[in-house]
């Protein structure tokens, strides 16, 4: 008995993964924002190394486009799909530049990037904050 | 004296099974989630592993003979090869995990991406392995391994709020999102109580020669050694509390987790998780693929030994060589560890009950135990573990399903 | 001596103290007059696989003919060589002599000591 069990568990491992809600989505969303955001400043205080920054900044940025994409498969109702569509687009390039000019090593520009970032972000997270009181 | 320097067998069991991967990352998705909230699934973690480890050691001490020695004595060859099957399979996904973890380490040090490192990673495993020692094994990776106290100081400096932290402690059900805190609780569990560290320190006694006049220092050693790896485990939970939860940051990638001290050590908080990580893994690591050697020859009956010139124990050496090549090989092709970790802490949830119901009876058997055997606490710790156990391995599924 | 407990699945030691081994199965003689008694002990070979089931025993007897030693026949020790049973069972014979190590010195030979390192498995 206990031998199927164990062969039983990759298989229900593999179908396990229920897709996530709209609002999980958003969590992530967010997660990955204020990610790009900790690593900004982190790197701006010199606190973690180019290469790490540089590589956590393309992956926050890869991550993004892909939320992205799925929300707007299904998008959080009362939601305008298309101003939502402006904001990821405008800040996953605006992470992607971000880890570009960590290439450059050029901070202020960096700096001048992050603090649009964390703009983005407390828009996003209004945004969150709205669909849940909807709810 | 001499004794309480054994306290080293302790510390690494600990280390291999607190700070690797997998419990590094389900304490800091913990804390980053779910705040102070789910500390007393490590604090129960930690409680039943004291219990199981210092039984691991007082039956080597006593009996001379290792769990899986005894168990295949008193439980026969079947049942001993499906736990061979079963605690086989968990553990070389963990170490397959641990390897990666390795190299994630080392990609956060260098920007070299992980694939890259899985073969000199594993090479330098398996010659530490080839020519080491058990005493150079178990001090080196416990003296490495006390770079991780680095996480209590981050936690500390990052100023908890210790009554919330005293709250967690005790077992709440949370507000919202109850199947992913139940998932969270049934890993950090199905991180902490994983039977190789059993099988492992029971070896360990057994290399490190220990005889009945050890069983006292063994409860001191069992004892300070899992509450050691456990508190560094709770320290890792509150630093993500605290410096990942306020930001909204959700730990799904390692690179998320290394953040975990810049705030709290600016200069060296970076470095301090990658080599803390580095040294951790390494250590589970060798813990791994020790104890899974040690099955088979324990088991078969062949001759083993960690101090022994490999062609002296030639199928216990050789069974550590491959498995360790086997390891590597879904790293080369870029497998995202943390995925295989958890994999593995749902698997070990679902066969634990399998590895600890051998504890009743053979810490009660006169043979082996002499007048040793178990008290009414022990026993009854075992009995409420086993029935933890089984209702972990019976929710374990469902949750993974619902809430991972 | 109730002989699933204090025989079966017991490690087994030599003259020299050498581990050669587990008592996977045990041969009886059953004579029309007289009491059972055990006849050999069987080390190895298909005999563990044996108790599993008969398709583990044909699966491991097809695996031995492959590689290694190339021996599918448990090692048979007479009961007569036990000198003592305890928590192991101390035998009188040497472990090599009885054939219990042909697996541990074809490893041993043809892999471990290939890589450097290895050391030799000859005794000293």
């Amino acid at each position: 008995m206990r031998l199927e069990r164990l062969l039983v568990l990759p298989v229900l491992f593999c179908l396990a993964c229920k897709p996530p809600t709209p609002a999980e989505r958003m969590d992530s969303m967010l997660s990955w924002l204020a990610t790009a955001r900790m690593t900004g400043e982190a790197w701006l205080r010199q606190t973690t190394p180019d290469t790490y920054s540089r590589q956590t900044l393309e992956l926050s940025g890869e991550k993004i486009g892909q939320v992205a994409t799925d929300l707007l498969k299904s998008p959080p109702s009362g939601v305008d799909a298309a101003a939502l569509d402006a904001l990821f687009t405008r800040s996953r390039v605006r992470v992607e530049t971000m880890a570009r000019l960590i290439a450059a090593k050029n901070a202020p520009d960096f700096g001048r990037q992050l603090d649009s970032l964390g703009a983005d972000e407390k828009l996003v997270k209004r945004l969150v904050d709205s669909i849940e009181h909807k709810q | 004296m001499k004794k309480i320097l054994q306290i080293t067998l302790g510390i690494v069991t600990s280390v291999g099974g607190f700070l690797e991967i997998g419990s590094v990352t389900t304490a800091a998705q913990a804390g980053a989630a779910f705040g102070y909230q789910l500390l007393w699934a490590i604090l129960l973690g930690t409680l039943c592993l004291i219990f199981l480890v210092e039984m691991s050691g007082r039956l080597s001490a006593v009996s001379k003979h290792t769990i899986v020695e005894a168990m295949r004595e008193r439980f026969g060859f079947p049942f001993f090869f499906i736990v061979l099957v079963g605690m086989v399979l968990v553990a070389f996904l963990v170490l397959i995990a641990e390897l990666g973890g390795i190299g994630f380490s080392l990609q956060l040090l260098t920007g070299i991406g992980f694939p890259w490192w899985a073969v000199p990673v594993s090479l330098l495993v398996w010659l530490l392995m080839w020519k080491g020692t058990f005493g150079l094994i178990e001090n080196g990776a416990s003296l490495l391994g006390l770079v991780t106290i680095s996480f209590v100081v981050a936690a500390i400096r990052l100023h908890p709020d210790w009554s919330g932290v005293a709250a967690g402690l005790l077992p709440a059900m949370p507000q919202s999102d109850k199947a992913h805190y139940g998932f969270i609780a049934v890993s950090i569990m199905g991180a902490s109580i994983s039977p190789y560290l059993m099988y492992f320190y029971s070896s360990g006694a057994i290399e490190d020669k220990w005889d009945e006049t050890y069983v006292g220092v063994n409860r001191f050693i069992a004892g300070f050694g899992m509450t050691f790896g456990g508190f560094l485990s709770m320290a890792v939970l509150v630093a993500a509390a605290l410096a990942l939860q306020p930001r909204g940051i959700q730990v799904d990638d390692f690179h998320q987790s290394a953040l975990l001290m810049t705030t709290a050590l600016p200069r060296w908080g970076f470095y301090l998780f990658a080599i803390s990580m580095l040294f951790a893994c390494f250590g589970a690591a060798l813990e791994v693929s020790l104890a899974i050697a040690y099955f088979f020859a324990q088991g078969f009956g062949w001759n083993w030994g960690e101090d022994l010139e490999p062609s002296k124990d030639a199928r216990f050496s050789f069974v550590y060589t491959i498995i360790i090549l086997l390891a590597a090989v879904p790293l080369l092709f870029g497998i995202d560890p943390v995925k295989v970790t958890i994999m593995s802490m749902a698997l070990t949830a679902a066969t634990l009950p399998l590895a600890i119901i051998p504890f009743l009876f053979l810490l009660n058997d006169p043979i082996y135990m002499g007048k040793h055997r178990n008290g009414w606490l022990s026993n009854s710790v075992v009995a409420i573990i086993i029935v933890v156990s089984f209702v972990l391995a019976v929710i374990s599924i469902p949750l993974q399903i619902i809430g991972g | 001596m109730d002989l699933v407990r204090d025989v079966m699945d017991k490690k087994l030691v030599d003259r020299k103290d050498c581990e050669m081994g587990r008592v996977d199965g045990l041969v009886m003689h059953v004579g029309p007059s007289s009491q059972p008694r055990v006849t050999h002990i069987l080390v190895g070979g298909t005999t563990p696989w044996m108790r599993l089931g008969p398709v583990f025993s044909r699966i491991s007897a097809r695996l031995a003919r492959l590689w290694g030693p190339k021996r599918t026949e448990p090692v048979r020790i007479p009961w007569s060589r036990v000198k003592t049973v305890g928590k192991d069972i101390k035998l009188d014979v040497m472990a090599r002599e009885a054939g219990a190590l042909d697996w541990e010195i074809w490893i041993s030979r043809h892999i471990i000591e290939r890589i450097p390192g290895g050391g030799t498995e000859e005794e000293e």
